[in-house]
């Protein structure tokens, strides 16, 4: 990097994707706006951003136990809501002014009920606005429509409970905004393609991570500007190292990712929920704005929640491994997270029959557990890969 | 897999048992006797299936029937689909599709063959199939992917947006055997108007689909008279939940089961209205002598299973419960929410067969209220969801206690199950959540799982548990 701002900015990130708090979000606290979390790539986000507030993506980092989140789930439930669920009882939440609770899977879904009910019987603090918000599971018009409907009914949910104002022009203007984030990170992964990437694979999470965690009006000039001195800057020394692409559920933790490259490989693609999943394709604000992004956000089938689109994700995870000059993939899912599970099995023997070197790794959600058998497993695999 | 679990179709197998069950009372005592030693996994079902008289034996029949469907559909130029119990069957057996409904067929699997439908579950397992997903498909979709049944020609199902994993195990089944997909789709409300569209709008697509993967136009006339065929059955079955109501329950505990199964794969077919019809006889003549369905006459408790019963080979919960005197008021799988049933409430539906469109419509509003579809679909304690059905029913039924019955597999209920059993402690019904697996006793043996239940009959002042 020859930008002296440069580090301080990826410092900024590496907080921001490392610590539920931040201080681009704290500044915006103190300026007594409002902050909406959410718990799916399935939310349309302008929306939130139109009204004047931040969108927040929900994690479960920097709890202490899953005490509270085993009171209220059962034992067989994936480890990401219950670790937002510990999160809020251990009120490191207590800064959301809203929270969006979507059907997104099975097991995220009840976080609704558990968290209603922690909040009476725990003291699990729940943001007085806690919407319910319904995304279909597949693309035809009618599921558009009932999808734009639904956006529409979540932007006067907010506006009525906050008083505030979402004209289509505010969300016009918010997704020239979202979509200007989205083309500055398919700039940065145009850099993770290079031979040589200027950064490496954690780097790059913890900024799209970061994303995710701050409000888009500061981000989106700092990524800029990161990414013009980037993009002039050499290689970091990651020639001839193996290739990665990451595949699979969600992953907003460094740590997984850090494992694979502690064993000599570069991450240099994604397509995980936190991941690449957040920039892809651009929202058209032609038409109704409530119809463009229920298009949008419906149309971007990444989740094996969107069922019947196992073929497209194929595609995508291809097509990320060739753009990218990849060796082998990682496929890695949370327990119990039977739509990632299972379709990453489908994958891996797939790709096997066509010689393309996979792994499936399932793990609990959050930091970096049981990293000494996932760095084995890894660092066995990287060994079968023969570079070409 | 062992050798031996290969040697005959999955579904020859289970149709070769259930068809020649009925006949094993043909002989004299002692033969009946020698025919059931050589039934090690079979034999206490089917003995009390034939203690039942003519409802146990027209089940035999009605589900061997069912499996015939299966085993010859492609000789009979049928489609075969696979697609899950809370679909309504009325639509494919009038599209000439013969629905291979897995949860039905994994527990056909449990009940002839003591440990087998593990291997079968492994199957699944080995062809990628995530080895925490639901039970209740993994145990005969291992058969299929195993080649013990014919391949499926395509993939219909309703719980996307009801139960994900479910949804997940037919979409995994499509990519596995590359063949097409549709889904219904279900919104997390019941009754409003944009839910009703959408259901509406599902269905037509749903029909088109089936066109296009039958090469058949949908045949109205037939259709129509499937679904008057299914009106009788709903009233039927009606009647007889009506009955258990009643103090004592004149309507044995395993009849719940019968509704269900065949309902769900032969709704519609006069043999689901033969079983029903000679149900709803014995029930009535139970009540008319004032008489519990219990095999002993006297009913001690009445219990509502909330969510789905127990499927270990030979059956076992439902001796359990009658040896304990205990009456087995139903559960969610048997509440199908006709407009006629006690506990609709507005809610209901009735199939109305005036014209097309009347029937496209009603059976999207029939199917968007079957077991599942309706109680899971929004928050649990949301109007018209899971906690409001249960707390009725309990209170409707007379219910001393409830018992939770699932598997491990099912992230929906397990991410409230805690707090739903507690509302339900909190209403005055002691609730036991068994932890065990429906579907597979490699989780937790049968014994195992009726010990914790009579501890929990003993605890809670239910019942002095008996040895059974």
């Amino acid at each position: 990097m020859n930008d002296p701002r440069s580090a301080s900015t990826l410092a900024l990130f590496k907080d921001a994707a490392l610590h539920v708090r931040n201080s681009a979000l704290d500044d915006w606290k103190a300026a007594g706006k409002k902050v909406i979390g959410h718990v799916c790539s399935h939310v349309p986000e302008e929306i939130v951003t139109a009204a004047g507030m931040m969108p927040f993506r929900l994690r479960g980092i920097e709890i202490s136990s899953t005490a509270v989140g085993d009171t209220y789930f059962g034992p067989f439930v994936c480890s990401c809501p219950k670790a937002i669920l510990q999160s809020a009882g251990e009120g490191k939440l207590d800064f959301l002014d809203g929270a969006v609770m979507v059907q997104a899977c099975d097991s995220m879904r009840r976080l609704d009920e558990c968290w209603r009910k922690a909040s009476v019987e725990d003291g699990a603090r729940m943001p007085h606005f806690f919407h319910y918000f319904g995304v279909p599971h597949k693309v035809t018009d009618y599921s558009v429509q009932w999808f734009a409907e639904e956006i529409e009914r979540f932007a006067k949910a907010l506006s009525a409970h906050f008083s505030v104002e979402i004209t289509d022009d505010a969300i016009r203007r918010a997704v020239a905004l979202h979509n200007e984030t989205r083309a500055l990170l398919v700039r940065l992964e145009a850099l993770r393609f290079r031979d040589d990437p200027p950064l490496s694979g954690s780097q790059s999470m913890s900024i799209i991570l970061a994303g995710t965690a701050m409000p888009k009006e500061v981000y989106n000039p700092l990524l800029s500007a990161l990414l013009d001195d980037l993009e002039a800057s050499p290689g970091i020394g990651h020639n001839g190292k193996k290739r990665i692409v990451l595949a699979g559920s969600v992953l907003d933790d460094l740590a997984l990712i850090e494992a694979i490259e502690h064993e000599g490989a570069l991450v240099s693609a994604d397509t995980v929920c936190f991941g690449a999943r957040a920039y892809q394709g651009e929202v058209d604000s032609s038409e109704n704005p409530y119809k463009t992004l229920a298009r949008h956000y419906l149309n971007e089938q990444f989740c094996p929640r969107m069922f019947g689109y196992t073929q497209a994700r194929f595609d995508l995870i291809l097509k990320k491994f060739e753009d990218s000059g990849a060796d082998g993939i990682v496929f890695q899912n949370i327990r119990f997270c039977d739509l990632h599970g299972s379709e990453n099995g489908l994958f891996e023997k797939r790709l096997e029959k066509g010689g393309i070197p996979a792994m499936r790794v399932e793990r609990e959600y959050g930091a970096l557990a049981d990293e000494g058998r996932v760095r084995m497993r890894i660092g066995a695999f990287l060994e079968t890969i023969r570079k070409s | 897999m062992r050798k031996e679990l290969t040697e005959y179709g999955y579904v020859t197998a289970i149709h070769s048992l259930l068809s020649m069950a009925p006949k094993v009372a043909a002989g004299t005592r002692k033969e009946y006797e020698k025919l059931l030693s050589r039934m090690p996994h079979f034999r206490d079902l089917i003995d009390s299936m034939l203690g039942l008289g003519d409802p146990g034996v027209l089940f035999l029949q009605g589900f061997a029937h069912y499996a015939e469907m299966v085993m010859d559909a492609h000789k009979n130029g049928k489609k075969l689909a696979f697609t899950t119990f809370c679909q309504s069957p009325v639509i494919f057996h009038a599209m000439d599709v013969v629905p291979v409904v897995l949860e039905v067929m994994t527990v056909a699997g449990t009940l002839i063959r003591k440990s087998a439908i593990g291997e079968f579950m492994d199957v699944c397992i080995e062809a990628g199939f995530s080895e925490t997903s639901c039970s209740s498909q993994r145990g005969s979709l291992g058969a299929f992917i195993a080649g013990l049944a014919d391949k499926p020609d395509f993939v219909c199902i309703n719980t996307p947006g009801i139960c994900d994993t479910n949804a997940n195990s037919f979409a995994f089944s499509a990519a596995h055997f590359g063949i097409p997909f549709y889904q219904l789709n279900y919104p997390p409300t019941l009754t409003d108007e944009r839910s009703r569209a959408y259901h509406r709008d599902d269905f037509k697509n749903m029909i088109a689909f089936l066109e296009k993967e039958t090469g058949n136009r949908l045949d109205v006339d037939k259709l129509r008279s499937l679904m008057l065929e299914m009106r009788r059955q709903d009233e039927m079955i009606c009647e007889i939940q009506d009955l258990q109501r009643l103090i004592p329950n004149p309507v044995p505990g395993i009849y719940n089961l019968f509704i269900y199964a065949l309902r769900f794969t032969l709704g519609g077919l006069p043999e689901c209205t033969e079983l029903l019809t000679a149900m709803l006889k014995k029930a009535k003549e139970n009540a008319k002598a004032g008489l519990s369905g219990l095999t002993g006459g006297v009913e001690k408790k009445r219990c509502l299973f909330v969510y789905i019963d127990h499927y270990a080979a030979n059956l076992p919960l439902f001796n359990f419960l009658d040896k304990h005197g205990i009456t087995h008021l139903g559960g969610i799988l048997d509440r199908f929410y006709q407009d006629e049933a006690f506990y609709s409430h507005g809610q209901g539906y009735r199939l109305e067969t005036a014209d097309l469109d009347q029937m496209i419509d009603s059976l999207a509003m029939q199917n968007s209220r079957l077991p599942m579809v309706k109680q899971i679909r929004g928050p649990y304690d949301s109007p018209e969801m899971w906690l409001e059905e249960v707390t009725r029913l309990a209170k409707e039924l007379s219910a001393d206690f409830t018992i939770y019955s699932g598997t491990p597999g099912c992230r929906n209920t397990w991410g409230m199950v805690k707090l739903l059993a507690s509302d339900l402690e909190k209403s005055g019904y002691p609730t036991h959540i068994i932890a065990s697996d429906a579907f597979d006793d490699r989780v937790e043996s049968w014994e195992a799982t009726a010990h914790r239940l009579a501890e929990f009959f003993e605890l809670r002042n239910i019942v002095p548990p008996v040895a059974v």
